[in-house]
């Protein structure tokens, strides 16, 4: 995977390229608007990564700009020091495809990368979700264990959804916040932790083998056996 | 009291000014009176000298001129203003013909004209008004009257308009003076109360009495200085909390570092350092981020970027994100069932869905197990809440009140997680918003509403649905 990084502060350029770099990206960084936006509209990427704020009178706003006026659609990941709802809201308007906040851990920016890239290039989308003996069928909503079926809540079932359609990729809170809940802030309490706890009851509790997993300090991974995650020890 | 300086004292200057203004009023009404008096004796004594040179030249002139000095010989022994009145009659060659003047003017007098001379009327000197005019037969007559009268009434009224200027001039400075110390008074507990304040009393307050304007001018100063002083406390509160609520997991972070270096430098033990110490600036991070909400909320800046939000909706998103947790801590959550479509308040969904968490939160953690929490969204009036009742134990009604002040936190509470800063936000999110805060002893429990103005909602907006299939495939 191709990535573009453009950020002008040096400690989170190199935190992020290298975090990328290890998780096996292939990665240019750029440290000002200028040559980020020359960058990003003459060269082809997977994923551009830039930052809200930069020097060179080009800002990360009017390259996200200049991209979509010129109809490429490279998935475009915002970092920000400006974290109010409106800065989210202004950046993703402009043509980001998600916002990340700093002070942000490098396990949440990844987990949100792979997202995006997976967004980008989607697997066929049948009617029906299946990992191991799972299966939610998405035009009844069923849900069925093996032969057994399962019984959920509509806010269960989203979650479950998303989980799977995500399935191997670690989800954080945040992410899941925001798909399942519409939720754009942190609510600060283990709500997450708790509603994952009772999926997992409804769906692993007397199955084998297991197939929510935590990824300590990042969020969740659904997946017949837990997957290795890249970037977090 | 300091020198008397005009530019420095407002009460003189305006003592001063109404004087300039009485001063003037009394001259013109002294103008007035003058030539009201004086005046119209000049012109009456002027119209009087014409009309008797004039009747004299028609009734004489053309008859002998033996006759007309009877006639002025009668006049003058006739008692009536003979001791004023001049008469004179001159031949062309110059000679006194009749009349009672020792000297008079020579040939140069300018005839038909009232002009003024000095002469010797009967011996004597006299200021005199004079009327001359030619007669037929070539002699001259002259006609007058001596002004030595009219001259001591003008003397008299000048001088009592003077004294009346002198008495009033005097007047006016001694007003500005009595009114300069009377406001010099009323001003200088103010300037004391305010040089103590300066000095760092700042429980000084300006000492009121009466109810006039410096004494309404005093209490609005005391009520402003009771409010920057709560909020002088306020921040002064603040700055402590903050202080102490970040060198807490500062210092648990720099003891985990700390403990990582100094043990045996194994990998584990490093990495568990490290975790413990990212967790704790977590902490930290998400304690900043909680006061620059507030901020934010306070500054009330988002107004603009307002959208109509559905409150029972609103309400129905939170209830389902925190039911896993009320069930987890034993408690039972239930939304009361609303009129839908009517629950339409302008604002940002995402505060007015943290306010809404926020408040859940707070019910569950305190409520305890088994109790209940009753979720609403009524309308009230022009209003529309956001209720979260509990039925636990409640807060007393004395720290009602204090519920809402960064990092109060009710006794009860100090050994739970938290930081005392939940219901500032929500507080802060919902005056943003227009509306307020309400925290009611439910009895049992506590009972808290956010009240919102309500807006009409738009025809083509239908109730939305919980969930669809449209938006469970959207991810």
């Amino acid at each position: 995977m191709r990535s573009l990084v453009i950020e002008d502060e040096p400690d989170t350029a190199l935190y992020v390229c290298n975090g990328l770099r290890e998780s096996g990206h292939a990665v240019t960084c750029c440290d000002n608007g200028l040559d980020g936006l020359h960058l990003a509209l003459n060269e082809i990427w997977d994923l551009v990564i830039v930052d809200r704020l930069l020097p060179g009178g080009v800002d990360g706003l009017s390259i996200v700009r200049r991209l979509r006026e010129l109809g490429k659609k490279t998935p475009v990941l915002i970092l920000s020091a400006l974290t109010s709802t409106d800065e989210r809201v202004r950046g993703l308007r402009q043509g980001g495809d998600d916002y990340i906040s700093k002070p942000f851990a490098f396990a949440e920016l990844l987990a949100r990368v792979e997202a995006l890239l997976r967004r980008a290039h989607p697997a066929q989308d049948g009617t029906e979700l299946r990992v191991a003996d799972l299966a939610l069928d998405m035009r009844t909503l069923l849900v069925t264990r093996g032969a057994v079926p399962i019984a959920l809540q509509p806010r269960e079932l989203r979650l479950l959804a998303y989980l799977m359609r995500n399935e191997g990729q670690v989800v954080t809170r945040t992410m899941l916040l925001e798909a399942v809940w519409d939720c754009h802030f942190d609510p600060q309490t283990n709500v997450i932790d708790v509603q994952i706890s009772r999926l997992r009851s409804k769906i692993d509790r007397g199955f084998s083998p297991a197939l929510i997993h935590t990824v300590r300090g990042v969020g969740y991974v659904l997946g017949e056996r837990r997957a290795g995650v890249p970037g977090v020890p | 009291m300091a020198p008397f300086r005009l530019s420095h004292s407002v009460g003189a200057r305006l003592a001063l000014g109404n004087g300039a203004l009485l001063v003037t009023l009394i001259v013109v009404i002294a103008a007035v009176f003058y030539f009201g008096t004086v005046g119209v004796l000049a012109r009456s004594t002027d119209g009087k000298i014409i009309s008797i040179s004039n009747r004299l030249r028609e009734e004489y002139g053309a008859r002998a001129p033996a006759e007309l000095v009877r006639e002025i010989n009668h006049e003058l022994a006739d008692g009536i203003d003979s001791d004023t009145e001049i008469f004179l009659v001159t031949s062309p060659a110059g000679e006194r013909v009749v009349g009672n003047l020792t000297t008079w003017p020579t040939a140069a007098t300018p005839l038909g004209k009232l002009i003024n001379r000095e002469l010797i009327r009967d011996g004597r000197p006299s200021s005199a008004r004079l009327y001359v005019q030619p007669l037929p037969n070539g002699n001259l007559l002259y006609v007058g009257r001596d002004l030595s009268e009219q001259r001591a009434i003008r003397t008299l009224v000048l001088q009592a308009l003077e004294a009346a200027v002198a008495v009033s001039l005097v007047l006016v400075v001694m007003g500005a003076w009595l009114s300069r110390r009377q406001i010099e008074r009323r001003i200088s507990g103010i300037r004391h109360t305010a040089r103590q304040i300066e000095s760092g009393h700042l429980d000084e307050r300006i000492p009121v009495s009466g109810d006039d304007e410096f004494a309404r001018l005093g209490s609005d100063i005391n009520r402003m200085l009771d409010r920057i002083e709560q909020l002088m406390n306020g921040v002064r509160h603040v700055s402590n909390a903050i202080a102490h609520d970040l060198r807490t997991p500062l210092g648990r972070v720099r003891a985990r570092l700390d403990e990582g270096l100094r043990r045996e430098a194994t990998v584990p033990a490093l990495k568990e350092a490290a975790r413990g110490a990212i967790d704790g600036i977590d902490d930290l991070i998400l304690l900043l981020n909680k006061l620059l909400q507030i901020a934010e909320a306070e500054s009330g800046m988002r107004a603009e970027s307002f959208e109509r939000v559905k409150l029972g909706a609103v309400v129905n998103d939170m209830a389902e994100l925190y039911d896993a947790a009320a069930e987890e801590a034993g408690i039972h959550l239930a939304v009361a069932s609303e009129p839908a479509a009517t629950q339409w308040t302008l604002g940002d969904r995402d505060l007015l869905a943290t306010a809404v968490a926020s408040l859940i939160d707070n019910a569950i953690k305190y409520a305890g197990r088994g109790a209940t929490v009753e979720l609403a969204a009524p309308i009230r009036g022009d209003e529309v809440a956001i209720v979260v009742r509990d039925n636990g134990p409640g807060v007393a009604p004395a720290e009602l009140p204090r519920l809402t002040e960064r990092f109060y936190r009710i006794n009860r509470a100090r050994n739970q997680p938290g930081n005392g800063l939940g219901l500032t936000i929500v507080a802060a999110i919902a005056t943003m918003h227009g509306g307020r805060l309400e925290l009611v002893d439910a009895q049992p429990g506590l009972r808290a509403s956010i009240l919102l103005p309500r807006a009409t909602p738009h025809a083509s907006e239908a109730p939305e649905m919980a969930l669809s299939l449209t938006n469970l495939s959207d991810s």
